[in-house]
């Protein structure tokens, strides 16, 4: 499989002298799922943030061979990678249908193909349809989390990264925001690099899994050799020291 | 006993400033809804618009042209926001500390004391009129002087400009968006930096024009920002931070409680008023008449 992205040796820090990511190395392949865990403070979300430019990166990031590394986020937005913030990512005082029309926002100079891709969106998810006029801020968790994972769709990225999409969320609902990533998947063909706490319910989404420790790869390979148990070995080791 | 023409009078009167403050307060606000910090240099571009106003009429286009060199000194003060923000603002901006909007605050300070001593340095401590020869306009019964009337409608018009252009424009939905949450449009590929800059251009440029609107009324001289500026954040803690309704309605109630109590009580306390209704609203409302817009990130 091409691998699309590729993270090699890369170390960042939010405060100088203070690195979070230590050499760390991964790569996506086109068209893959990749589960990202660890324990607290291992450096999972700080990676999404330096692969989509949001904090300065030391060490090489490539799309499709192509190095990204601390190009701005809107670069590499352009260039199709999409990124979802742990915290829900909608605008609360615009409506649905602005807040798809900002998710479109590489596409504003094409509105035919702006207005497909939103009647596409619509199609996916009619609940979106059907409340396109009201604030986002008045959406219930799961359809702003829906509305989230929309905005993204509309510009039909390659590789979505995203951070902690359970995070707080009731068990069903959790369920249902990995079924709208897995949707996403099918209808726009994006790969997926997902940071997830919620362990045991993203194995059952993932095709590949990394094991982050202190900002680096703790283990790496096929979900087949992520059993729950091994998993469980993996953190306990990475806790103990 | 007071007569209907004069409360009638008053209140226009209170309508005319009241909109021209809103202006200032609507730039203060606009700029701290985007970027999360306090421009104390407002009254400096207010300033830098009224002079502009005085040497273009005076010496360029004269008395008739007034309308042209207001059009050129607001945007001479929207490019010299786009500069001092690229200059001065950005590079804190681009770099991830936590406090930036404090630094940037203090930025805003330390340029304050540059353009007012620049001003003093360059034009003296003097005071300037641009010529207007604007007649004046009879409303149903109350004379008033044109120049007012004139900027009264050019605030207007340049409040329609500015609430059309952030409704219905591409620019417009990413400054909303951007008020709303930083992360979120830099999810969306929008270039934050450069919506700080747009924002902290316009939000000047508002200032700048209310300066050579009321360059006519109030005169010209390095310090004549001072007043309106403090008004504006006046008028910021009325209608409440980051809001920009709030900054018309308060704009317009401030216009008209400084002037009823002008005409009314004593007109030697004109300033005394606002701070009245200040602290009355900061009682009732500490947030202000509409609170402030939530930012997610």
């Amino acid at each position: 499989m091409t691998t699309l992205l590729s993270v090699d040796n890369v170390f960042a820090a939010y405060q100088p002298g203070v690195d979070i990511l230590q050499g760390m190395s991964l790569t996506v392949p086109e068209g893959g799922f990749v589960l990202v865990i660890g324990p607290n403070g291992a450096g999972k979300s700080t990676l999404l943030k330096t692969v989509f430019g949001m904090l300065e990166a030391r060490g090489g990031i490539a799309l499709d061979g192509k190095p990204i590394a601390n190009l701005p986020s809107h670069e590499i937005k352009r260039l199709g990678v999409s990124y979802l913030p742990q915290e829900l990512n909608t605008f609360p005082h615009l409506t649905v249908e602005e807040n798809l029309k900002v998710g479109g926002w590489t596409l504003r100079k094409q509105p035919a193909l702006l207005k497909e891709r939103i009647a596409r969106i619509h199609e996916i998810f009619p609940v979106l349809a059907e409340r396109r006029r009201s604030k986002a801020g008045s959406l219930s968790g799961g359809q702003g989390r829906m509305l989230s994972v929309a905005r993204e769709m509309i510009a039909e990225p390659r590789l979505m990264l995203v951070d902690e999409p359970t995070v707080g969320l009731a068990p069903n609902l959790a369920e249902q925001v990995y079924e709208l990533l897995q949707i996403a998947r099918r209808a726009i063909s994006t790969s997926i690099l997902l940071v997830d706490q919620n362990v045991s319910d993203a194995l059952r989404h993932a095709e590949d899994v990394v094991m982050m420790n202190l900002g680096t790869v703790k283990a790496a390979g096929p979900v087949a050799e992520f059993g729950e148990a091994r998993v469980r070995a993996l953190i306990q080791e990475c806790l103990l020291g | 006993m007071y007569s209907t023409e004069l409360v009638v009078q008053t209140f226009i009167s209170g309508i005319l400033i009241g909109v021209l403050y809103a202006l200032m307060a609507l730039g203060i606000t606009f700029i701290y809804s985007i970027m999360r910090m306090i421009n104390w240099a407002m009254g400096e571009f207010y300033m830098i618009g009224s002079y502009l106003q005085y040497m273009l009429v005076a010496w360029l286009l004269g008395p008739d042209l007034w309308w042209l060199a207001i059009l050129v000194s607001t945007a001479g003060v929207f490019v010299l926001g786009l500069f001092t923000e690229w200059s001065l603002l950005k590079p804190i901006f681009s770099k991830p500390p936590e406090i930036r909007s404090d630094y940037a605050t203090v930025i805003t300070l330390a340029l304050l004391l540059m353009l007012r001593s620049l001003a003093t340095g360059i034009a003296g401590p003097n005071q300037f009129t641009p010529g207007s020869n604007l007649p004046i306009v009879m409303v149903g019964p109350m004379p008033l002087a044109g120049a007012r009337v004139a900027a009264f409608v050019f605030a207007l018009v340049a409040l329609g400009v500015f609430w059309a252009v952030l409704r219905y424009t591409w620019y417009g939905l990413a400054l909303r968006a951007t008020s709303q949450s930083r992360v979120g449009v830099q999810t969306a590929g929008i270039d934050v930096l450069r919506v700080d800059r747009v924002a902290f251009g316009i939000g000047v440029a508002l200032a700048g024009l209310a300066g050579a609107l009321l360059a006519p009324v109030f005169l010209v001289f390095p310090t004549n920002g001072l007043v309106t500026t403090v008004k504006g954040f006046e008028i910021v803690v009325i209608g409440g931070l980051g809001s920009i309704p709030g900054a018309l309605i308060a704009g317009v109630a401030l216009g008209l409680v400084e002037s009823f109590g002008a005409a009314f009580v004593d007109s030697a306390y004109q300033n005394i008023y606002g701070f009245a209704l200040v602290l009355l609203i900061l009682v009732l409302r500490p947030n202000g008449l509409f609170g402030e817009r939530g930012r997610e990130a």
